[in-house]
């Protein structure tokens, strides 16, 4: 009975649902103003958070698509590769004790009364839901100063904060012979403000 | 004994006020005079502009044409905030019936005087407090103190008319205009109502303007006028 | 000016018989409009702090919102069961710290029955991370053991060593029952403001042993297995509900999660527990809404009907007004006399929904502990509706303007001297 009533509810909420500013896999545009004088931290974009050189489209790249036959096993394993290697994604360590500005996508972990003490942030819109994930080094696990309310899944906002990567690190050892990274960025984040982007 | 006349309390000069303009006027005054202090009786029956007579003088109504001085002051130019205030602080007014207002005590009516005016507050209280002032003038009045904190409505009518002359004169306003009220009260209340109240306006040392179509009671009066002789407008004649 | 607050209030009290059925409406439809907010505050507290430190909870395919519901809330029930050993697939991945699995399906006079594990005990949290505790007693260690939540041990007055028979099936009464594997009280946890406290917990193995001799949802006829001797059988369960998983990295939650979703072989969801609560807000949200609006109209309402009751009577105050008027009252003083009794009589109104809001979160918090585990108290009015009080008395001062102006344009053509 409760399931009638939720299913149809759900079904009338739709397109309430759907009125959210941003299409799925869109990115926060990130603005190239000068920091407030006197700013201590740096704006990025989350490539800024690849490590140098980091590349796991290289084996797909060395190859010629033209060249091969249909369903070559080639470009699949290849391409098995490229996502393994997604799935792995290495993190910069230099980012260690970096205070940094960046804007992103929430999906709240914890909450106290209303108002999320842990989230993670991510760099496009429905993470979550519809597309594949972001890479390790592409997904920050933010811990508020003071728990900040008013959060919904998906809002997108501006976060100042000193990024950790040393946990990750004592981790790594455990799990290398299973092949798969624990880690991830971890952030303290100072002020978390909603995302106001340039003028489009 | 200071010779020469008392100052004029009211003053109309060329007063001219209709309900609407193409309308004929309801009073046309070309001079009209009190002095402080005088008694005067006006007989002024219904329909004859007496009603508007008074609304003029209390600054509720503004006459199209011509000159309202009360104590000196021209009514015509100011503003009716301003005429209000000036009503209130020095003008009592007593009307035929429903003089209080239902809700508060005898007491409580009185003192609606002092609650609108700062200046006939001051004038009460400087005879040891207002609230004093007005139980000493209730008692004039012959209003026993039991009655005081009855709620008006359960008043008789003659102590009902007493409250509201206790009102009209409480603080010494320097005029007092009383609009038929004796025409509710039977024959032998009307007379003891008319001398309490001519007694205590010139206790106070206030002016009375009477208005009344009973000319029997005029006799107690100084002056004797009849409006139709005041005004020129033909509504009164109109109307009879 | 500050006369008229004491001449309204005398002039509302000469009219307290109509006024105060205006007052009763508005009271009405202020508690009503302050409920629906504070019932949405309570609820969404309530189901924030169900569940903490957990990363995902898995279970058949199935909308999110559902398995939160079930899973956590033990609201609705599941449309399928998953797999023992996708289940273990699930807790032997090396991204998972831990698991806790749990089963649902039957549920004792009324109260859900949770088949859960020992790590239930051990990495359930709720509110701000707190752990639950035992208030009496220990979890369960024989298959036949039963640990009860706070509500259902104070409801039924169980204590530790009493014995219980569960029924199978969600429903209260007319269920058939485990009559003859009766299980006895070995713990009751300390209240927790949860769907914690009317949950009985028993093991995976007991679930497993009650249903040995059923088929289908039904005990076999004429075939039973005593229960002294369910442990000779193999207890482990074939199948369970939903489980709940934490893992050793938070970030990799999205990774957990597709390797749940593409699990192959079994149809299986995971759900984040934040953004599944969203989810359910933001569907909930609509009805909320509407709620709020409605709740708000019947304000409205009251105080149109305060309007039309001063105004009905002003009629009959003109003389009164013109008393007033000869006393020295400007036509403004009027319209302020009107409008201070409108705003007394809107005050008024709104203290007394206040109160009746205490009356009803008063006889509402039983019912909604023991049906919902949500915890309903009597507090001091949050910000939110203190706003919402200062609205209606917005509303109530600016519907007061249209008798006041009847008031101020009747003073000005009565005069002193009203034609009645």
């Amino acid at each position: 009975m409760i399931r009638v009533a939720l299913a149809l509810v759900f079904a009338l909420a739709q397109p309430a649902l759907a009125a959210d500013k941003y299409r799925v896999g869109e990115r926060l545009r990130q603005s190239t103003a000068r920091p407030a004088a006197g700013a201590s931290y740096q704006t990025i974009r989350w490539d800024a958070l690849v490590p140098e050189g980091w590349d796991p489209a290289r084996d797909l790249r060395g190859i010629n698509l033209a060249m091969l036959n249909d369903g070559d096993r080639r470009a699949t394993e290849a391409l098995e590769k490229m996502k393994k290697a997604w799935d792995e994604a290495p993190i910069e360590p230099a980012w260690n004790g970096q205070r940094v500005r960046l804007p992103g996508f929430v999906v709240p972990l914890e909450r106290v009364n209303e108002e999320v003490t842990e989230f993670l942030l991510v760099p496009y819109f429905g993470a979550c839901i519809h597309v594949p994930p972001p890479p390790a080094n592409q997904i920050i696990h933010v811990f508020p100063a003071k728990p900040v309310k008013n959060l919904r899944t998906m809002d997108a906002v501006w976060v100042i904060g000193v990024l950790d990567t040393t946990r990750s690190e004592a981790l790594k050892g455990g799990n290398e012979a299973m092949g798969m990274a624990v880690a991830g960025y971890r952030m303290k984040a100072e002020q978390i403000s909603p995302y106001k982007g340039p003028a489009r | 004994m200071v010779s020469g006349m008392p100052p004029a309390i009211v003053e109309l000069t060329e007063t001219l006020y209709r309900w609407s303009p193409g309308e004929t006027p309801c009073l046309d005054i070309p001079a009209f005079a009190m002095r402080a202090g005088e008694r005067l009786f006006l007989y002024g029956p219904s329909g004859s502009g007496k009603s508007t007579l008074l609304g003029v003088l209390g600054g509720v109504l503004v006459p199209e044409r011509g000159s309202v001085r009360v104590l000196g002051n021209e009514l015509r130019g100011a503003s009716a905030p301003a005429r209000d205030r000036f009503r209130a602080d020095h003008v009592g007014l007593i009307f035929q019936q429903f003089n209080l207002i239902p809700y508060l005590s005898a007491l409580e009516n009185v003192l609606l005087a002092c609650r609108f005016s700062r200046r006939r507050e001051e004038r009460a209280a400087g005879e040891g407090g207002a609230r004093a002032a007005a139980a000493r003038l209730m008692h004039h009045l012959d209003l026993e103190p039991a009655l005081h904190s009855r709620l008006a409505t359960r008043l008789s009518v003659g102590q009902q008319q007493r409250v509201a002359a206790a009102r009209a004169l409480i603080g010494r306003p320097e005029l007092v205009i009383a609009d038929e009220p004796t025409s509710a009260l039977d024959a032998e209340r009307q007379a003891i109502f008319l001398e309490l109240l001519l007694r205590e306006c010139t206790q106070a040392g206030s002016a009375l303007l009477f208005v009344s179509h009973d000319r029997r009671l005029a006799r107690a009066f100084d002056r004797e006028t009849d409006i139709s002789s005041i005004t020129r407008s033909n509504a009164y004649r109109e109307a009879a | 000016m500050r006369h008229w607050f004491a001449l309204a209030a005398k002039s509302a009290w000469n009219r307290r018989l109509t006024l105060g059925l205006i007052v009763a409406a508005v009271a009405l439809s202020v508690m009503l409009l302050l409920g629906v907010e504070r019932a949405r505050r309570d609820a969404r507290e309530g189901f924030a702090q169900s569940v903490s430190g957990t990363d995902l909870i898995v279970g058949a395919r199935t909308s999110p919102v559902q398995l939160m519901l079930y899973a956590v809330f033990r609201i609705g029930e599941a449309t399928n069961n998953i797999r023992w050993d996708a289940y273990q697939a699930i807790a032997r991945h090396p991204l998972v710290a831990w698991t806790i699995p749990i089963s649902l399906g039957d549920s004792h006079r009324g109260f859900p029955v949770l088949g859960t594990s020992a790590a239930y005990f051990d990495h359930f949290r709720y509110g701000d991370s707190r752990p639950l505790a035992l208030a009496a007693g220990k979890p369960f260690a024989d298959v036949f053991d039963a640990v009860l939540g706070a509500e259902v041990a104070e409801q039924l007055g169980y204590r530790v060593g009493d014995r219980i028979v569960l029924s199978h099936g969600i429903g209260g009464i007319g269920l058939p029952e485990h009559a003859d594997k009766p299980f006895t009280v070995s713990g009751i946890l300390q209240r927790t403001g949860t769907p914690v406290d009317r949950t009985v917990h028993v093991s995976l193995e007991a679930i497993q042993a009650i249903h040995l001799d059923w088929q289908g949802g039904a005990p076999v006829p004429g075939f039973s297995i005593p229960a002294q001797f369910v442990r000779k059988f193999d207890l482990t369960p074939k199948e369970i509900t939903a489980a709940l998983v934490g893992l050793k990295s938070r970030a990799a939650v999205f990774k957990m999660q597709r390797y749940v979703d593409d699990y192959p072989g079994e149809p299986l969801l995971a759900v984040l527990p934040g953004v599944a609560l969203d989810e359910l807000w933001q569907v909930v949200g609509v009805a909320e809404n509407t709620l709020l609006a409605l709740s708000a109209m019947v304000v409205v309402v009251g105080l149109a009907g305060l309007v039309a009751v001063v105004l009905a009577g002003l009629n009959e105050r003109r003389r009164e007004i013109a008393v007033l008027r000869a006393v020295g009252a400007s036509a403004r003083g009027v319209f302020a006399l009107l409008m201070t009794e409108g705003l007394f009589v809107t005050l008024l109104g709104c203290a007394a929904g206040v109160v009746l809001l205490l009356g009803l979160t008063l006889l509402v918090a039983p019912l909604a502990q023991s049906r919902y585990g949500i915890t309903v108290q009597p507090r001091l009015l949050s910000l939110a509706e203190l706003r919402l009080l200062g609205l209606v008395v917005l509303v109530g001062v600016a519907a007061s303007v249209v008798p006041g102006y009847r008031a101020y344009r009747l003073s000005l053509a009565d005069g002193l001297t009203p034609r009645l």
